[in-house]
């Protein structure tokens, strides 16, 4: 792990462009068979998608008492990770704007494993105004 | 893949999905930090969205999206140069059921082969769009 100092999030002092966590894990065999699992697809190869690597290095970085709601993913996939290898995951903000008076920001993260292959790269947008999607769709 | 004919309009597999606490937890437990949200917290689902019960992630739905690619272009293809895209339009919680369904809607020659799009679309049982957007492969 990355072990960088945690802050304080304040979407007003957030730069894009700056790196959030970096990390390393070991992927198991375990968390493949949870991800299998939990999503009922016994041949899913992208345990990665439920680690959420942009998420984990943004949290690495920062302490986020707002919270956020997810907007949209983009991931690309190359290579599914194996079961027993050290994968590595670097992240950075790669965007904020403002949409409808409503802050945005965008994370990403990239991963490659032990071996150097390239295995997923993963762009999240997240609205840092969550109770106005809370207003829209309170059931 | 290579000799699969593929054709604007053509229908990829649906899947469908139902959505319980326990997958929904289950999911969010894949990841390498203990971390409570609004996912697996009704707390602070309450607290920062104002909802009774917690949502899924929509990094379920590009689970989901993925498997139903997968199927479609086959895991050699796929899980080598496929991407999904989504845009979540509105919660899933703990007793929906999700189906993703999608057609192909462009090709496109380049230089590793033919880029294929497949626009997504995510419903709900109610057949509220839940989510939107595309999947690419490279065939």
């Amino acid at each position: 792990m990355a072990g960088q100092n945690i802050k304080e999030f304040d979407y007003d002092k957030l730069v894009i462009g700056e790196e959030l966590g970096s990390y390393e894990y070991v992927l198991t065999q375990e968390m493949l068979d949870n991800f299998r699992a939990a999503v009922d697809d016994p041949e899913a190869s992208f345990p990665t998608l439920a680690v959420k690597h942009d998420a984990t290095a943004f949290a690495m970085v920062y302490e986020d008492n707002t919270g956020g709601v997810n907007a949209g993913n983009e991931v690309e996939f190359f290579n599914p990770p194996i079961p027993g290898k050290t994968i590595r995951v670097t992240g950075r903000v790669a965007d904020k704007y403002l949409r409808r008076d409503k802050p945005y920001m965008v994370i990403e993260a990239t991963a490659i494993d032990e071996d150097g292959r390239l295995l997923e790269k993963l762009r999240t947008y997240q609205m840092k105004k969550p109770d106005e999607v809370g207003k829209k769709w309170q059931t | 893949m290579a000799d699969l004919k593929i054709e604007l309009n053509q229908p990829i597999p649906s899947v469908s999905k139902k959505i319980t606490q326990e997958s929904i937890n289950q999911f969010e437990s894949c990841g390498i930090l203990d971390r409570q949200n609004i996912h697996n917290n009704p707390e602070l689902a309450k607290q920062r969205l104002g909802f009774a019960h917690p949502l899924a992630s929509g990094r379920m739905s590009v689970a989901f999206a993925a498997e139903s690619l997968r199927k479609f272009f086959g895991p050699e293809v796929f899980n080598h140069t496929g991407t999904v895209n989504l845009k979540f339009l509105r919660p899933v919680k703990d007793g929906d059921t999700i189906t993703v369904t999608g057609n192909v809607s462009h090709q496109q020659e380049v230089d590793k082969g033919t880029l294929v799009t497949v626009s997504l679309f995510c419903e709900n049982q109610d057949r509220d769009r839940t989510a939107i957007g595309d999947g690419t492969a490279i065939i």
